[in-house]
């Protein structure tokens, strides 16, 4: 997937090809945490492959959706490069809309024919939902902020999370709410390895969507229109591209993979919680960043790899626990920003002056 | 002598004649007329304005101040200033009770009596402490992020905002080592020697009041002075345009470092305060929304402006500590609703940010009173020459 | 006369693309030169190469004898070169008076103890900091603006405060990017006097870079033509004006590249 909608960040001017210490020592310290990763990795393997590769694709599972939701930030990070900090709760709002229309409009509660029809249409629903949602607050909240500093478009996303917490809130309440799935409960058992069918089930959705995307953004005009408006605005605009429209659409595009995303993990863990945008956003942020923020590509890739090292440290043997899994991620969140803060496939481009 | 530091002078022993009188009266309030005065006096005060009330409301002034300096003045966006209150708090936690019962040391201390175990520092010297800690990791977090762009710096901040108070949260068991005691906290912590003739235990909340005002008065000065020297204006050209500001000569790493590190130091006293005022340290009470509702005080107050800040923090410390309840309930028995008040904290807060910045971005006591001082000291400089 | 900047063989790659291609060039001591070229010729890559903003692929800069390749653009600064920017980069929310206090950041010592204690030599640098940028406000003409946010003043205005700003750095050379940008000719004019005196009394050498043909010819000394990353003529104005490639560089089918 080369669609690379987006000029990614860090002031570093073209390098003089020389190896300065400074560099170099970032280069050791980077290369000993991976040593160190990968002996980890190693000593769980042999400890118990069967348990190592089950936590590994479950841990894929959650992968798969972080990808979903990070895509959301990574394409407006592309084109207006706002971190849309509203993003999660987007995806929030997405698990709720699921649960009402699966559970409460069309009572389903079980796997059956009709369960799957309403999966269907709560797909439908809570896209189109997340997406127009996410069109309306960026032409209400951050359209008009487009050339003020950028604080004020951060600050406003915060204020807009908080926004949309608060409808959260008042629809689910308080606590943690727990939903019947009409998935099948099914799991196959590979010499000891367990893969659970809904895995395979959101791979099922993923997969489709990425490609759909791609093909979305390189192969039509809306995609062209959206990587010259990424590149330059002004000029996009000179080009008669509707630039205002076109950042709509990304708006749109994003918000509806979160809303696929909130219905696939609706059914999936089954469980809702008006702070869990909260908590899978930044997880997803720091998907974003891992791949190298603007880079779609790079986002699928860093969802996938969070989610298989947030697996591997909550179920392994010899891991930290899930009571760490927080600040594993977000370690590697830190990490990444001081040694590569391009992320894996992100480049560095000057800043314009 | 020019004008306008006559004129700087001269608003600042205004503001410290206007600050004193205020808390006098809010300790002549609590100290004397409450417990002294008609019952329904009492009540409206425990109500609404309670003592406990205005000494949060004091840490969160102290935190807001502090935040303001990194967000208001150098323009970073630090969404995990929650950390630094944390971090301060734990470090009054581990220097003011019996917690650490391998140690037996005492500075100046004031244990009370059956908790001699443990380290007991004097009050004043872990205020220093805390701070100082908390600026080493202000620097240690700052240092390799604060060369990404702002939003970047946000995020990072804000996984440091999450990874502190889980480390204190699992931290009853680190390698066998009990850092923080976890979900259970770390309590009591000692009293306050009141100027050496009153050890002010949980209950003196009027006394404790006093010195939490001195705390936050030399967190108005630090700011002031700060902001009117040469390293308040080039963290607001920063703030401004970073890139014009390095191509004038202001060194854009160290002059944030040095935004990042008072901003922490004031976290970090804010943070004992806090562990005084409710007499113990709690973990879980860290969390994100936390860090916004600091923030929240900063951008209503207009950012970087330390007027509008303490005007910012004391609001909506209110509403968010007691108003909105006291609010909701006379509603609530009104009209015999039940409407969760509390539960519009988030619609509060988030409108709030979000039409500041659509409308005020400012502040709502943004220049006016800058630029009358401004004035004030054109006019003084003709009469000079 | 000795040169006040020297730029060596500059070369500027970003990725496959040469955006300045060995390019050398100087600035005479108390001299008055331009840089020009058409849109994307790389004068503004050039420029941020001087100021420390982009660090060349190979060749090298020297100010006032010291070599600053690569060198952060604060301590650039702080070394003598001092600029003005194209689209006008002032500190908004800050007064004029603070907006040239600001550039004497490098000239000044007081650190966090002493601001905050207020001691003898804090107070002492403050007061001369404060007459300094009273000084050169009234220099540039804008000493009634002292106390006004620097985003409210009019726009000729703004031109003056950043020369004010940029002379408050005590520079050796000072940069003039496309200064009378968005001025109608009588401005202008009025400009070339500007500079013109600014390098009489700062003694100051100054390098512009001009789209206005009328002031490059006007206030130059020497001309400098870039175009596609290329030095492809150099010469006093008379020159510059007769020569066919820099005739042929503005007036041909080469002048829409895209070179940022």
């Amino acid at each position: 997937m080369p669609a690379d909608v987006a000029t990614p960040m860090s002031t570093a001017a073209p390098r003089a090809p020389r190896l300065d210490p400074k560099d170099l020592t970032y280069k050791i310290s980077g290369g000993l945490i991976l040593l160190g990763l990968a002996f980890w990795l190693g000593v769980n393997l042999f400890h118990d492959p069967a348990q190592f590769f089950t936590v590994a694709i479950d841990g894929l599972k959650n992968g798969a959706l972080y990808a979903l939701i990070a895509l959301g930030y990574t394409m407006v990070y592309g084109i207006i490069q706002l971190i849309n900090f509203a993003h999660g709760d987007l995806f929030m709002l997405g698990t709720m809309m699921s649960a009402f229309i699966i559970t409460t409009v069309f009572g389903q509660k079980a796997p059956s024919l009709a369960g799957y029809g309403a999966f269907a249409v709560a797909m439908i629903v809570s896209m189109a939902f997340c997406g127009g949602l996410n069109i309306g607050i960026e032409r209400f909240a951050y359209r008009r902020l487009r050339r003020a500093p950028k604080l004020a478009p951060l600050i406003t996303a915060v204020g807009v999370s908080f926004v949309l917490q608060f409808v959260g809130l008042h629809w689910n309440g308080s606590g943690q709410r727990q939903w019947q799935t009409v998935l099948p409960n099914t799991q196959f058992n590979i010499n000891g390895v367990v893969i659970d069918v809904k895995t395979v089930i959101i791979f099922a959705v993923t997969i489709p969507m990425l490609l759909i995307l791609t093909w979305l953004v390189t192969k039509t005009k809306q995609g062209r229109a959206m990587r010259a408006t990424a590149q330059d605005q002004d000029a996009a605009r000179l080009m008669g591209i509707n630039v205002d429209r076109t950042i709509a659409f990304t708006f749109g595009i994003g918000g509806a993979l979160a809303g696929a995303a909130g219905l696939m993990y609706q059914q999936v863990v089954g469980s809702t919680a008006y702070n869990l945008g909260y908590q899978l956003g930044l997880i997803a942020f720091t998907s974003a960043v891992l791949g190298g923020i603007g880079n779609l590509a790079g986002a699928v890739l860093g969802g996938l790899l969070i989610g298989l090292i947030q697996g591997l440290n909550d179920g392994l043997s010899y891991g930290l626990g899930q009571q760490w899994s927080q600040s594993v991620v977000f370690t590697i969140l830190i990490l990444l920003m001081v040694f590569r803060p391009a992320g894996l496939l992100g480049k560095n481009v000057t800043e314009k002056v | 002598m020019t004008g306008h530091k006559a004129i700087e002078d001269r608003s600042n022993r205004r503001w410290a004649i206007g600050f004193t009188a205020v808390a006098v009266f809010l300790f002549v309030l609590y100290h004397w007329i409450v417990p002294n005065g008609p019952s329904w006096l009492h009540d409206f005060v425990q109500g609404w304005f309670s003592n406990a009330n205005t000494n949060e409301m004091i840490v969160y002034i102290i935190m807001a101040l502090g935040l303001n300096v990194v967000v208001g003045y150098a323009g970073l966006l630090d969404l995990g200033f929650v950390a630094f209150w944390a971090i301060g708090g734990y470090v009054a936690g581990w220097l003011m009770s019996s917690f650490l019962g391998n140690f037996k040391i005492n500075i100046f201390g004031n244990p009370a009596p059956g908790l001699e175990m443990g380290i007991h520092v004097t009050f004043w010297w872990v205020l220093l402490a805390a701070g100082g800690f908390c600026a080493i990791w202000g620097i240690i977090i700052g240092a390799p992020t604060l060369r990404l762009k702002s939003d970047y710096l946000a995020l990072v901040t804000l996984g440091f905002g999450e990874i502190i108070p889980q480390v204190f949260i699992n931290g009853q068991d680190i390698n066998g080592f009990n850092l923080s005691n976890g979900n259970q906290g770390i309590t009591p912590i000692d009293p306050i020697r009141f100027f050496g003739f009153r050890n002010l235990g949980p209950f003196d909340l009027d006394y404790k009041f006093v010195i939490y005002a001195v705390i936050c008065a030399g967190m108005v000065m630090v700011s002031l002075r700060l902001r009117q020297g040469r390293l308040g204006r080039a963290w607001l050209a920063i703030r401004e345009d970073e890139l014009a500001a390095s191509m004038m000569g202001v060194p854009l790493m160290r002059t944030k470092l040095a935004a990042y590190a008072v901003g922490a130091f004031s976290g970090g006293l804010g943070g004992v305060v806090f562990a005084t005022h409710i007499n113990g340290i709690f973990a879980e009470r860290f969390n994100f929304s936390i860090s916004i509702l600091i923030l929240a005080m900063v951008v209503l107050g207009g950012m970087g402006n330390v007027w509008g800040v303490m005007v910012g923090a004391i609001v909506l410390s209110w509403i968010n500590g007691i108003g909105l309840q006291q609010f909701g309930n006379t509603v609530n028995g009104a009209f015999n609703t039940n409407i969760d008040f509390p539960s519009f904290n988030f619609l509060i807060f988030g409108s709030l940010l979000i039409l500041m910045m659509m409308f005020r971005r400012e502040g709502f006591i943004p220049e006016a009173r800058v630029r009358l001082v401004m004035h004030e000291h054109e006019d003084d400089n003709e009469e000079v020459h | 006369m000795a040169n006040a900047l020297e730029a060596h063989n500059i070369t500027v790659q970003f990725g496959g693309l040469v955006a300045v291609n060995d390019v050398s060039f100087d600035v005479p001591e108390g001299g008055i030169v331009s840089l020009i070229g058409p849109n994307g010729a790389g004068k503004t890559t050039f420029f941020n190469v001087l100021t420390g903003l982009y660090k060349p692929t190979s060749g090298s800069v020297r100010l006032n004898n010291q070599v600053i390749t690569g060198k952060s653009p604060h301590i650039i600064a702080r070394n003598g070169l001092a600029r003005t920017f194209q689209n006008i980069r002032l500190f908004g929310l800050m007064t004029a008076e603070e907006n040239v206090m600001v550039a004497m950041h490098s000239h000044m010592r007081s650190g966090i103890i002493s601001t905050l204690i207020k001691t003898p030599h804090q107070r002492r640098e403050e007061r001369e900091a404060h007459e300094r940028a009273r000084e050169l406000l009234d220099y540039v003409g804008i000493g009634k603006y002292a106390s006004d946010y620097a985003r409210n003043l009019p726009y000729g205005d703004q031109r003056r405060l950043e020369v004010a700003r940029a002379l408050a750095l005590k520079p050796s050379v000072l940069l003039l990017d496309e200064p009378t940008a968005g001025m109608n000719p009588q401005e202008s004019a009025r400009f070339v006097d500007f500079v013109r005196k600014v390098r009489e009394d700062q003694k100051v050498s100054i390098l512009l870079i001009e789209h206005d043909m009328s002031v490059v010819m006007k206030v130059s000394e020497r001309v400098t033509v870039l175009d596609q990353g290329q030095k492809i003529a150099e010469g006093s104005p008379d020159e510059i004006k007769t020569n066919p490639r820099v005739i042929e560089a503005y007036l041909g089918k080469s002048g829409v590249e895209g070179g940022h």
